[in-house]
């Protein structure tokens, strides 16, 4: 009789493959920064520049439809609608070509570079720096589902602050104006996405392996600010200024990321090095990533 | 006598008891001082060393500790209640890192977020937490100097404390690398440093051996003799009752009871308990109930539920699971209504 | 119960309650409360140097702040050694014309061959100096403006700043060390006051000396605006460094939030024109540096009516205050606050 007071059974279910577990582990990375105010205050910030795109976009249009010519009224000042449109389209960049979507793109980099020093610390350093590696570990899925569950998750915020807002601009253009030739439209479309992939996959690796290496912010901070802003003013004293060749710019990460994007809109940038001598970095710069976290990996197969 | 603290007493609040002192003194600290919560008393006899005056703390929408009036005096006092019960929010209250949402908490008259009152406290918290590139002699010298000894007086003071644990002569290596026990040695060591008349010891025997734990035990009994006043908290009931014969249990931030662990059990066993059973048998149940010796009261409820009142837990337990076994009841759920009986019989009755 | 008494019964009950006790129990005498060697200021000044010690633990940071020296170092080394503090590569106009140094020779060519008044010549050979003695003197313009106004002022000053001050809370409250501290007799306000005093020597080290080096790497130019700007650098590291450390108490993600505070207060916000500007340090340490530079012809980027510069002394006045406020007001907030995730 006693047994039968006992409500204990067995896991009736099927167990997915180990591969399955990206999501979840990402999933819980997501929720931690979701759940952070300051990363909404930052991600508020970082939707800045989306905003000025959005309504250049809309301000353009508006002012399109007045009569050329004609006097409109801009906060309060009168512009000539010519002038205005003339400003928004050919200085701003707001024609709905590769080109806007590009500089877009290279706007957001101040903002992907704290969000992403933020997620670094948040959903990869603190897992080392903390000791809940084990809890993932213990798992029955390798270690390399747990780095992918976490590269997933900062493209996930690499895509929030980039390509999800480049595209809202693209179908926001067509809808303002009418679809232009569709075979060019969606070459463009596929560029978009093939420079929000070049960062997804480039940025993911890159942070995850220097977040494993250092752990803690304000390293963290100080090696990807490093990256972001001070490889640019020595690229342009090397090209610029001390008049080198022009491959010195391919020590500015981001600028070969922005090669990768022009090359994915068809642009061809002036005083720049090929878009292949940029992949070519990049790709060399994610092998090295890789190959750190292969090592890392090892070693906690062998604490383990 | 000690007494059952009943949340849903009309009276309310937390009526802190004071044990028969006559039955402590010879068993904890012979010849010390009397040892135990005691009454408030006036200040003609003098201040008294940790005081919770009507204390509750929030976290947020959470109550950490509620309500809560105790005083404290020289002696061994033993904190238990299970995770979550509020012990931890107690102890940073009365070692002022925490400060009360209503109520005063006072150290030697002081208030204990005042910077005055931690000279005449010693905590030893339950984090981990070291300056772990430092060595436990470095570590508890720092911490002496921190309390404003000259550097002279401060290595004086770290040899004794250090021997006084046990560390003298293993305190060298850096912290990091020290096991969980010698951990727990330099935290005590740190809290007894500056000579403290209180000491506020959180879990300091879990992670030590049973050798460390007699003389951790052998060490508090000392210092409870020489006058001052031990709060030490625990999971275990059982291991605070080798170190004292007085205990305050809490549940769900208030002090549940007080008193000597054979009193608790005593009442306990007065106290009637109210259980709610729920069974597709109500009728029958309550019938058979009524017939065990220990059932003061059944009363039927809605939805297949009925409540028993019963005194001697212990024995109504047995009795109503042989009872449920012989007579094949269906028993759906089972549970204590009251939240501070609770809590004691968990700790009394071995978790169960 | 015997003896218990309950905690809502009146004062007379009580006392009535306890001298019945009396009787029956021996009273217990207290040890006294007092530690008479122990010494607060003592205390205080001894936490004052554990803190600096204890900033040294910070060793990636070190490293990294070095590092960080050492690649700004080579940029200014690099176009010191090509000649690139002047205006001698300059073109006029920019980018397509010949370089400052050409027009001048071919001022000097024409003026030479023309027939003239001794007193056009006369005008026209002052002229010719002066326009060279410019040329001679731009090194340190240059490096003002393109290095020191334009990297350190704007990144490498708020980014060092940052690093110690960020860390010296941030590292307590990370590693839960923080209640070590705060069991201490020693006032929460002297707690903070302490960890600060403690911090400024590093902060102060790395940015006025690694300004030094900067400048040193410069050559001359850099010599020129060492002497000048020092006491900007200094001011500023005081007024960063005590909102950042402010930060530290306040936030749990106090870096973070500071860059943030960098990127959108200092270098959006600061280069703004307008009043906007005025919330940012860098604005006053700018401000500091023009003045100091003034008769050297260095000039705020725009029109003075557009930048609203203001005195030197007003600007030090500002960051100095600004530094005693942040620190009274963090002093005051670390007194009253709780660390409840962190003790």
């Amino acid at each position: 009789m006693g047994p039968t007071l006992l409500n204990y059974r067995p896991w009736r279910g099927e167990f997915h493959a180990p591969a399955w577990s990206f999501w979840p582990i990402a999933r819980v990375a997501l929720s931690m920064m979701f759940r952070r105010k300051l990363f909404w205050a930052i991600y508020a910030f970082g939707l800045l520049s989306f905003l000025v795109f959005f309504f250049g976009q809309y301000l353009l249009a508006w002012a399109d439809s007045q009569a050329e010519g004609e006097y409109v009224n801009v906060m309060g000042s009168r512009l000539q609608a010519g002038t205005l449109t003339n400003q928004l389209r050919t200085v701003m960049r707001l024609n709905g070509t590769g080109e806007t979507y590009r500089n877009f793109f290279a706007y957001q980099g101040y903002m992907v570079m704290i969000v992403l020093a933020l997620a670094g610390t948040m959903v990869v350093g603190n897992d080392f720096q903390h000791r809940s590696l084990p809890f993932y570990l213990s798992k029955p899925l390798s270690p390399w589902h747990y780095l992918m569950g976490k590269c997933l998750a900062v493209a996930v915020f690499v895509n929030l602050m980039t390509t999800l807002p480049a595209v809202i601009l693209f179908f926001q253009y067509r809808t303002l104006y009418s679809w232009g030739y569709l075979p060019d439209e969606l070459s463009l479309l596929v560029g978009i996405l093939g420079y929000g992939l070049v960062l997804t996959v480039f940025l993911s690796l890159t942070l995850v392996a220097v977040a494993c290496w250092l752990r803690k912010t304000v390293p963290l901070i100080m090696v990807w600010t490093t990256m972001f802003f001070m490889m640019r003013p020595l690229s342009n004293t090397l090209v610029d200024g001390l008049r080198y060749d022009p491959r010195w710019r391919l020590i500015d990460l981001w600028n070969n990321t922005y090669l990768m994007g022009n090359y994915f809109l068809g642009l061809h940038p002036a005083n720049q090095p090929e878009w292949y001598e940029a992949a070519l970095v990049l790709a060399l710069v994610c092998a090295l990533c890789l190959s750190y976290l292969t090592l890392r990996i090892r070693a906690v197969e062998i604490v383990r | 006598m000690p007494e059952l603290l009943d949340p849903a007493d009309p009276r309310g609040g937390d009526r802190a008891v004071a044990p028969d002192r006559s039955q402590f003194t010879p068993t904890v600290a012979p010849p010390g001082p009397s040892v135990g919560i005691a009454p408030p008393l006036p200040r003609a006899f003098g201040p008294s060393l940790l005081l919770f005056e009507q204390v509750s703390k929030w976290y947020g929408p959470v109550i950490g500790v509620n309500q809560v009036t105790l005083e404290l005096r020289p002696g061994i006092t033993g904190l238990v209640g299970s995770n979550g019960a509020g012990k931890s929010t107690l102890m940073r209250l009365a070692t002022g890192h925490l400060r009360p949402d209503l109520g005063k908490v006072s150290v030697c008259g002081l208030d204990a977020w005042n910077a005055d009152a931690k000279r005449h406290v010693g905590y030893c918290p339950d984090t981990d937490a070291f300056y772990e590139e430092m060595s436990g002699r470095q570590f508890v010298e720092v911490m002496a100097r921190l309390c404003g000894y000259s550097r002279r007086d401060a290595r004086r003071r770290t040899e004794e404390t250090l021997e006084r644990v046990g560390m003298a002569g293993r305190c060298e290596r850096k912290i990091r690398g020290y096991s969980k026990g010698m951990r727990q040695r330099i935290k005590l060591a740190q809290a007894l440093v500056h000579e403290p008349e209180l000491l506020v010891l959180d879990e300091p025997l879990s992670g030590i051996d049973p050798i460390g734990r007699q003389e951790f035990i052998v060490l508090f009994r000392q210092l409870a003799a020489q006058g001052k006043c031990l709060l030490v908290s625990s999971h275990e009931l059982e291991e605070l009752e080798k170190l004292t014969d007085h205990v305050a249990i809490m549940a769900r931030g208030r002090i549940a009871a007080v008193g000597t662990v054979p009193q608790i059990r005593e009442l306990l066993d007065n106290h009637p308990l109210s259980i709610r059973i729920q069974s597709d048998q109500t009728r029958a149940l309550a019938g058979d109930l009524l017939q065990l010796p220990d059932v003061v009261g059944v009363e039927l409820g809605e939805r297949d539920n009925l409540t028993v009142r019963a005194r001697n837990p212990k024995q109504f337990f047995s009795a109503f699971m042989r009872l449920v076994l012989e007579e094949n009841y269906q028993v759906g759920h089972l549970e204590t209504l009251d939240d501070s009986t609770h809590a004691v019989l968990e700790y009394l009755l071995g978790g169960k | 119960m015997n003896e218990g008494i309950e905690t809502g019964q009146s004062e007379k009950d009580l006392t009535n309650k306890a001298r019945d006790t009396s009787a029956s129990i021996r009273l217990v005498t207290l040890s006294p409360c007092h530690l008479v060697t122990l010494s607060l200021p003592r205390a205080w000044f001894y936490l004052i140097l554990l803190s600096w010690q204890r900033q040294a633990r910070a060793r990636l940071t070190v490293w990294f702040a070095l590092a960080l020296l050492v690649l700004s170092m080579t940029i200014v080394g690099l176009q010191t050694a090509r000649g690139r503090w002047s205006m001698d590569h300059w073109r006029a106009p920019r980018g397509v014309g010949p370089t400052f140094p050409e027009v001048i020779d071919c001022w000097t060519v024409t003026a030479s061959t023309g027939a003239a008044s001794p007193l056009a010549v006369g005008i026209n050979d002052a002229s010719l100096a002066a326009f060279r003695a410019v040329l001679d003197q731009s090194g340190f313009l240059v490096f003002s403006r393109f290095f020191v106004f334009s990297i350190f002022v704007t990144f490498l000053l708020p980014i060092w700043s940052l690093s110690f001050a960020t860390e010296a809370m941030g590292s307590e409250r990370d590693s839960r060390g923080l209640v070590w501290l705060l069991s201490r007799p020693l006032p929460r306000s002297a707690i903070y006051l302490a960890k600060f005093l403690a911090l400024l020597p590093w902060s102060l080290t790395l940015t006025v000396g690694g300004f030094g080096l900067l400048c040193l790497s410069a050559g001359d130019a850099g010599a020129l605006a060492f002497r000048l700007y020092w006491p900007a650098v200094i001011h500023a590291t005081l007024a960063f460094s005590s909102l950042f450390y402010l930060m530290g108490a306040l936030f749990r993600w106090s870096a973070i939030v500071a860059m943030v505070y960098t990127f959108f207060l200092e270098v959006i916000l600061g280069n703004m024109p307008g009043y906007m500007k005025r919330i940012s340090i860098g604005f006053y340490t700018r401000c500091m540096m023009f003045d100091a530079a003034e008769s050297y012809g260095v000039h705020p980027p725009e029109k003075a009516g557009v930048y609203l510069p203001v005195a030197s002394t007003t600007a030090q006045v500002i960051l100095l205050t600004a530094t005693v406020v942040l620190v009274g007001v963090g002093m005051a907030i670390f007194a009253h606050r709780e660390y409840q995730d962190e003790v």
